[in-house]
């Protein structure tokens, strides 16, 4: 518990990301009517999407994307897990011959093709500042204005599909579930009573559900000592919340860890921009497939590997989930794609 | 039992001061005393509820922080905009605490 107190932490994962900054801030305020313990993160400056190119450049010629000097120390020390994530994420690009295409699409109209239209517009790419979704553009793209694009580093070009057919789409994240164990048992009517945004009402959950804005999500804390943390887009926002709301626990003096933080569900979806015969779809598809318009608009897919769930619409829009890495959600629906083309709907 | 809410109020206080005198004075007894009182706090939720025609309205700018234990809502508005026919008055800051009219009453 001392050392997860202790003032000088750092945030190997994140540390250069932008958004700390009130990150500290906001996890002071969560808690009213304590003295405020010395809590000074170091706070990261500011930096433009440039610098975190350059930096996310250096990480990756280090290779391991973990940044030298942090103490180790501390609620935020200790996190081998995190570069392994990135391994993944940067495992995953469009192919190459997809790369060209788009460049000389681009030259063609004279750079003002925006790349951006060929992607679904979600407020994912208002994130692009963060991690997950900058670790994947290319450092010299910043130049290009779209440093959310999401092509792969340039040098190690491994297509990581066999389809070339590959369509620019990327699913975007939209929710993470992750759970963690605080390892000591809590008086769930203290926290409700001294931290803010906490709702408990035993009559109807056992928990306390309590949000924080900074990244946005929603906790369910439980006696036990276990919780959840949802809402979260990336897994190192789920992380950082988790132990956001971990902190917010410790300072109302119960001795909480962070176990066994796991992520158990991500959520992802996309839209493939064309209708699709699901009545099609389910005939040949029968096995993997059903689909009650009756019950619910969309056709429900059980991909068996990697063993994803896909919800497919008549718009085509389509929902993934069930993953538990994200390299599954890109892994389905490279594999979805060719078979929702064959069933795009002639009109 | 109804929440006590209301003895704060210059009704409740002025109700209080009464029954102390008389208890003083010993024309009552302070059994007697609590009773009414714990009617008061039965009536003037029952008259709130039914008798008060006058409406404000109000709307925050931003909801601070919330918080609900113990059937109890306490929200912490910011930038709140007081609203009668005619009259309007801007708060920085409001906090309000909010029980179940209905828990607890037993009329």
């Amino acid at each position: 518990m001392d050392d997860i107190l202790s003032p000088g932490f750092s945030i190997p994962s994140i540390g250069h990301a932008p958004t700390p900054l009130h990150h500290s801030l906001d996890a002071d305020q969560q808690i009213e009517a304590l003295p405020h313990q010395v809590y000074h993160p170091p706070a990261p400056e500011p930096t433009t999407a440039a610098a975190t190119a350059q930096q996310q450049q250096q990480q990756t010629d280090n290779g391991t994307g973990v940044p030298d000097g942090s103490s180790g120390s501390g609620l935020f020390g200790h996190e081998p897990s995190m570069p392994l994530a990135h391994k993944q994420m940067q495992s995953y690009q469009p192919s190459a011959s997809y790369q060209q295409q788009q460049q000389q699409q681009s030259s063609n109209t004279g750079g003002s093709t925006p790349q951006s239209l060929m992607q679904p517009q979600t407020p994912q790419s208002m994130m692009s500042h963060m991690m997950p979704m900058t670790e994947r553009s290319a450092p010299g793209d910043s130049s290009l204005s779209n440093i959310h694009q999401t092509m792969g580093p340039s040098t190690p070009m491994t297509p990581a599909t066999p389809g070339s057919a590959d369509p620019g789409i990327v699913p975007q994240l939209q929710n993470i579930v992750s759970t963690v164990n605080l390892c000591c048992k809590l008086d769930l009517k203290r926290i409700a009573l001294h931290a803010r945004n906490a709702e408990y009402n035993p009559k109807r959950f056992a928990a306390v559900i309590m949000r924080i804005r900074e990244p946005r999500t929603t906790a369910l804390i439980f006696s036990s000592g276990k919780m959840v943390c949802t809402g979260a887009k990336s897994e190192d926002d789920s992380r950082l919340a988790a132990r956001k709301y971990a902190r917010i626990i410790q300072k109302l003096g119960f001795p909480a860890k962070f176990l066994d933080f796991k992520i158990q569900n991500m959520v992802g979806s996309c839209d493939v921009k064309f209708p699709i015969r699901l009545e099609g779809l389910v005939l040949t598809h029968c096995n993997f497939s059903s689909y009650e318009p009756e019950l619910f608009p969309g056709l429900i897919y059980r991909m068996v590997r990697p063993r994803i769930v896909l919800l497919i619409f008549v718009s085509g829009k389509v929902v993934l989930t069930g993953a538990k890495v994200r390299q599954e959600i890109y892994d389905a629906f490279d594999k979805i794609f060719p078979i929702l083309k064959k069933f795009k709907k002639q009109s | 039992m109804s929440y006590q809410l209301y003895r704060n109020t210059t009704l409740g206080n002025t109700l209080q001061e009464s029954l102390d005198e008389l208890i003083q004075y010993g024309q009552i007894t302070p059994a007697l005393a609590f009773k009414v009182l714990l009617q008061f706090d039965k009536s003037i939720n029952n008259a709130l509820n039914q008798r008060v025609k006058a409406r404000v309205t109000f709307k925050a700018g931003k909801l601070n922080t919330y918080r609900f234990c113990d059937n109890v809502w306490t929200l912490m508005l910011n930038d709140v905009e007081f609203r009668e026919v005619h009259e309007f008055v801007k708060v920085d800051k409001v906090k309000i605490v909010a029980c179940d009219g209905k828990s607890g009453d037993f009329n």
